[in-house]
């Protein structure tokens, strides 16, 4: 699934004043993703997507050409008409993020900025899980880990505010609505818990 | 706020600091809570959170890497946490299993990027 693009005043101009061969971009996608934030590389992949949607259809058009001129022709065909729709579906779902994200006012754009670009750090997830463990750990875990717990940051950030509303109330959120939140997810085992047994019959 | 004191009284009476606990690590220092409060305001909450809410949330967070640890730890091989037994853990959940494969996927193509403009520029 390709990230959805977003169109940014400092990204565009960033992506633009790169220069047109593709390595400079991906240089410039490589640069961010070294800021660490796994978010960071969700904006480094839209900047190159947002800059080359013309270059990555050329892409996919090279690697079509050097498909058809192998030898197991119609067997390649398949896969190919495959990739070729799944490039159609993220291009329809990058203009449409585009179109979305072009009519956000100024509060929702602030909002999406920081749904994106926040991140947990990286040496601080490494530490808490070599911690654990007692031995080193590759930096995929530590991408994964950081990645999951941001979700799952969400989840329950997305929960406490259905508790918040339905409840009649306003953020911010208070530690209330977290703890009815966390319930909630508990009894539908989104929160993982290896501590207390369920005991069936008292 | 009685939910205030409620959480003030809990966490001075973990004084060990070794308890795994559900809402109070006792006196561990706070590792999240720049990045939580801006994740927070991303995820539809206030402009200013409240500290009792963060602090909530990144407990919450640690437990939450401490399970998926221990129980990465049990499976596959053995004392080690790997990548795959991380997928493993989360193939019920649709949301964590696309995110990972997500990432995962885009940190292997700006790997390749990377090495080609390397190459490239080594080359020139």
């Amino acid at each position: 699934m390709a990230d959805p693009a977003r169109i940014k005043p400092d990204d565009s101009a960033s992506a633009t004043t790169a220069s047109t061969s593709e390595e400079a971009v991906k240089k410039e996608a490589a640069e961010d993703a070294q800021e660490g934030a796994a978010s960071a590389t969700d904006d480094a992949k839209e900047s190159s997507s947002t800059s080359t949607p013309p270059k990555q259809e050329n892409a996919s058009l090279a690697t079509e050409d050097e498909e058809e001129g192998s030898s197991a022709k119609k067997l390649k065909l398949e896969p190919e008409k495959k990739k070729e729709k799944r490039h159609k579906v993220d291009e329809d779902e990058i203009q449409k993020m585009q179109v979305l994200v072009s009519s956000f006012s100024e509060e929702q754009l602030n909002r999406y900025e920081m749904y994106r670009r926040s991140a947990f750090p990286k040496a601080a997830i490494k530490r808490l899980i070599q911690s654990i463990t007692g031995s080193s750990v590759s930096q995929n875990v530590v991408i994964a880990m950081s990645g999951i717990s941001k979700v799952f940051a969400g989840e329950i950030v997305e929960e406490a505010l259905d508790v918040c509303e339905k409840w009649g109330e306003t953020p911010p959120l208070q530690p209330k609505h977290m703890r009815e939140a966390v319930r909630r997810l508990k009894s539908r085992e989104q929160i993982p818990n290896t501590k207390f047994k369920n005991i069936i019959f008292h | 706020m009685a939910e205030v004191e409620d959480e003030g009284d809990y966490d001075e009476d973990l004084d060990d600091g070794g308890g795994l606990d559900a809402s109070g690590h006792g006196k561990r220092k706070r590792l999240f809570s720049k990045e939580l409060r801006c994740m927070m305001y991303g995820f539809g909450d206030d402009q200013n959170p409240y500290t009792e809410s963060v602090d909530i949330l990144e407990d919450l967070v640690i437990e939450f890497v401490t399970e998926m640890t221990h129980k990465a730890m049990s499976i596959g091989r053995q004392g080690r946490v790997q990548v795959e037994d991380i997928v493993f853990l989360i193939r019920k959940d649709p949301r964590k299993f696309a995110r990972v494969k997500d990432l995962l996927t885009m940190n292997e193509e700006l790997k390749r990027a990377r090495k080609a403009f390397d190459e490239a520029n080594y080359g020139s």
